[in-house]
């Protein structure tokens, strides 16, 4: 069945019967989003078959090492040398998830990075054939979740819409935090984190944590942060950024691309120079 | 570099001519930054006498520098830290008419609180008061807010005027002005109890009350920005039971906190502009730019911060 959207969907709310797709920005986004694919399903006891390079080394599943691999991960070796089409990762996929016997698990989690299929000469045509084919196989499944992990970079908008309308379930990252009031999610491009909702001394110390999470990971790439879902942020919360771009100074600079209406008044009002250091876009 | 901070009774616009422009002049002479505001009334007849001296000169009106105490403080620091190293010498002549007898206090702490904000700046400041037309007590105010007197024996307006015998430090000048607050709260004030950390609450609850007094979309805004920090610093460091209140009075909204806990502000506390957003002094200054007034009490009964807007 062709749809125009996929439901955007955490990783950690897969459930079975999800044909999901992850359109990464890049390698960071990937890795990060799948090493909570792997290390979910290897925690709960359920199956992983990650399809991979033979080449690709010890480094080719993100999520490792994870106490509870042993038996449950299967990393499936495919060759594309001699030119085999996405139907034959497809096939080693679903074969190898039918060797280990899925009753015997709650889920079994496939997952391949099929981007080489959208690059091959022709291959989006081909490629959506088999997906169509995928989605008839795991969407009324009761133990299946599959993840198509797509470089977003290799794909054009025909790719794009191609894909979205073949798989139920479009991937994000899982929030940094969410609840109620608040929701702090990870961004890869650029690398920062998005704020949405409202944020008071009750949530400093969350704020704190995602920002140093991010912060240590970006080494000195530049940060940065969306604000314009914020309807509210507080004094404290201010003081916090700047003194995160105060230790930052020497590495890459902390940038605030979007404020929200009651920050700007709020920093018209004291002066953007109360914030050295960090850098607001649209703000000499 | 020390302030010098001076006063100056004029008795019409010769006077005020006499001193000014000297004091501006030498200023342009040693290569500082000049800057004047002056009342649109000395405005006109101050460049036609300066002449070509004008166009060295920052000329601003009072009437739109001097709208809110505590902005205009930062304003001045703004001009101090632009021109830094240059010394930045300032003819400052405030509003004193129009206000109601609480700002005028306020404007009063004004002038007294530049003698610390700027103490170490080596700014000079001449502030002209007009002997003539001022109520006497803000001629008498002048006295305690000023440590130099102007005079002609000391050399007029480029001279260092003389030690003002009644000037009050500002500590024990912002506690006077503190005590002559008043602090009664009418009885159909609408409570809202401060039980949770979590204030989404209470900035739903002045948001919505501000707004139905007819209190304007940005102001709500900054008022529920400031309210949510003065209870988040009562709920920090204050004692339960601890609450708002909110209500109307006459032209205004007031929102005040409460709690009972012993967190003594100074007569100082949020009047001197941080450096930053990462200083201490960070939060309850920007709450006292973000509202027309913000008043504090502290004593046997609990801290009280009241929060003032204009509708």
């Amino acid at each position: 069945m062709d749809r125009y959207c996929s439901y955007p969907r955490p990783v950690r709310d897969l459930r079975p019967g999800d044909h999901a797709w992850l359109a990464y920005a890049n390698e960071e986004e990937r890795r990060h989003v799948m090493a909570g694919f792997v290390r979910d399903g290897l925690r709960s006891g359920e199956k992983v078959v990650y399809l991979a390079d033979p080449d690709a080394g010890a480094d080719a599943v993100p999520g490792l090492p994870c106490e509870h691999a042993d038996g449950l991960l299967s990393v499936v070796p495919f060759d594309r040398g001699g030119g085999a089409g996405p139907e034959a990762a497809l096939e080693a996929l679903a074969a190898e998830a039918a060797r280990a016997g899925p009753e015997r698990y709650r889920a079994v989690r496939v997952t391949a990075d099929l981007t080489w299929a959208v690059r091959r000469p022709g291959g989006l045509a081909t490629l959506l054939d088999r997906e169509r084919e995928w989605d008839r196989l795991v969407a009324p499944s009761v133990r299946l979740i599959a993840v198509c992990q797509f470089d977003r970079r290799a794909c054009d908008a025909a790719a794009l819409a191609g894909l979205r309308a073949c798989h139920g379930v479009r991937v994000d990252p899982n929030p940094e935090f969410e609840d109620s009031v608040l929701k702090i999610v990870r961004t890869f491009q650029p690398t920062g984190l998005s704020l949405r909702g409202e944020l008071d001394a009750s949530r400093h110390t969350v704020l704190d944590e995602a920002l140093s999470t991010v912060l240590s990971g970006a080494g000195g790439r530049e940060v940065h942060l969306d604000l314009a879902g914020l309807g509210f942020i507080d004094l404290g919360a201010i003081n916090l950024l700047a003194d995160a771009a105060a230790r930052r100074r020497g590495a890459g600079p902390l940038v605030l691309d979007s404020v929200s209406p009651q920050l700007r008044t709020v920093m018209d009002t004291v002066g953007w120079s109360m914030l050295p250091g960090l850098r607001v876009a649209g703000v000499d | 570099m020390r302030l010098e901070h001076r006063a100056f009774l004029y008795g019409g616009p010769e006077e005020f001519l006499a001193a000014a422009v000297p004091f501006l002049r030498a200023g342009i002479e040693a290569g500082e930054a000049v800057v004047a505001v002056v009342r649109e009334a000395n405005r006109g007849a101050l460049r036609d006498t300066l002449g070509d001296d004008a166009r060295a000169v920052d000329l601003y009106t009072s009437e739109g520098f001097y709208v809110h105490p505590v902005r205009t403080l930062k304003d001045y620091q703004r001009i101090v830290a632009a021109n830094a190293p240059r010394r930045v010498r300032a003819l400052a002549e405030p509003v004193w008419t129009g206000w109601d007898d609480r700002q005028l206090l306020e404007w009063t702490r004004y002038e007294s609180l530049i003698n610390v904000v700027f103490e170490g700046s080596g700014a000079r400041a001449l502030c002209p008061y007009d002997r003539a037309s001022l109520p006497e007590p803000v001629i008498e105010q002048a006295r305690r807010t000023h440590p130099l007197l102007l005079s002609e024996r000391t050399g007029g307006g480029a001279g260092p005027g003389e030690w003002n015998e009644r000037y009050v430090d500002p500590v024990s000048f912002g506690t006077r002005c503190d005590r002559a607050q008043r602090f009664d709260r009418p009885g159909d004030a609408e409570y809202l109890p401060i039980e949770d950390d979590d204030l989404h609450g209470l900035r739903t609850f002045v948001a919505e009350r501000a707004a139905a007094h007819g209190v304007g979309a940005r102001a709500v805004r900054n008022l529920v920005t400031a309210a949510n920090e003065v209870a988040a610093n009562a709920l920090r460091h204050g004692v339960p039971p601890m609450g708002l209140w909110i209500w109307r009075d006459g032209d205004e909204v007031l929102c005040e906190i409460a709690d009972h806990g012993l967190w003594r502000p100074g007569p100082l506390t949020g009047f001197i502009p941080p450096e930053s957003a990462l200083d201490r002094g960070f939060g309850l200054w920007t709450v006292r730019l973000l509202v027309d007034l913000m008043e504090l009490r502290s004593g046997w009964d609990g801290t009280f911060v009241r929060l003032r807007v204009r509708v």
